[in-house]
């Protein structure tokens, strides 16, 4: 095997070795973000629950990576994510079904027109 | 691929490939929890949402979209750039301080990587975790509620509604 520049192989070990804690908070960190823009900017309601799905997921990617390295949690944030998860996909569930109610009564899912909370 | 993933459900025009990126996204993510010592986590991960979240959303979207024009201006409000600034300072706010942070001499590998073990924990067997005895009967009231209310608010009413265009 020949032998690999040196900046290939460090490459290479960084690649393969653990990524560092702050990793992981920075990829929760800016998926939060990215969720909370789309949140802001979209009119389409369906996709203003898929951004909150993304804020969710972000804060849950931090919880299990707090969980995995700090070494007074014990492992237990990975249940809580399990919480987390479950309660997300109820909201799911509930939202999309207003969704549908909305849809119903006023033909549109666009979150600028429903002003107006009588049907 | 997590973050570009979600920075095209946010950009693209079709809301079907808004909802495609976004099980791309959470692949990503189950992936990092393979990472994180968390492989039960990741195959959740993928079940609910890969499978079950984005179908739902899919259905959604089944239900609820007219063929419509598709151009950033009807999709997008006015606040566009507004929003970005804010959501950029909220993540370059949230990145700096949780990189900046001294987190001390932490290292990977506390966490349950046993199925067993990490379903001790989530049962409240295991020491330290008796209170998720409690919180997992709390979750599954909460999932049958919410499928309960699902049901009710959706549900067409008698001699009302209208639906793809044929009237009742």
């Amino acid at each position: 095997m020949p032998q690999l520049p040196a900046q290939v192989q460090q490459f290479i070990d960084a690649l393969v070795s653990a990524p560092p804690l702050e990793g992981y908070l920075v990829v929760g960190a800016f998926l939060f973000a990215i969720g909370a823009w789309g949140a802001l900017v979209r009119r389409n309601a369906v996709v203003i629950f898929m951004c909150v799905e993304l804020m969710i997921n972000g804060v849950n990617l931090t919880l299990v990576a707090f969980a995995d390295y700090l070494p007074g949690a014990g492992g237990l944030g990975v249940s809580y994510a399990v919480l987390v998860i479950a309660i997300a996909a109820a909201e799911v569930a509930v939202g999309l079904a207003i969704v549908l109610a909305v849809f119903r009564s006023r033909r549109t899912v666009n979150v600028d027109e429903v002003t107006s909370m009588r049907g | 691929m997590t973050l570009i993933s979600a920075l095209g459900v946010v950009l693209s025009r079709s809301v079907v490939h808004s909802a495609l990126f976004m099980s791309g996204s959470f692949l990503g993510i189950s992936g990092f929890f393979v990472l994180l010592n968390a492989p039960a986590l990741a195959a959740f991960q993928v079940l609910i949402y890969v499978g079950a979240v984005t179908v739902v959303i899919l259905f959604g979207i089944m239900f609820t979209q007219k063929p419509q024009v598709r151009r950033y201006r009807t999709i997008i409000n006015r606040q566009f750039w507004p929003g970005f600034l804010v959501a950029a300072g909220v993540g370059l706010f949230l990145a700096y301080v949780l990189a900046s942070e001294n987190w001390g001499a932490v290292q990977a590998g506390h966490g349950p990587r046993e199925v067993a073990a990490f379903a001790r924990d989530l049962l409240g067997v295991s020491s330290g975790s008796g209170i998720f005895t409690l919180l997992f009967e709390v979750a599954s009231v909460l999932l049958l509620v919410a499928v309960v209310a699902a049901i009710v608010v959706s549900r067409r009413k008698m001699g009302q509604g209208v639906d793809r265009g044929v009237r009742e």
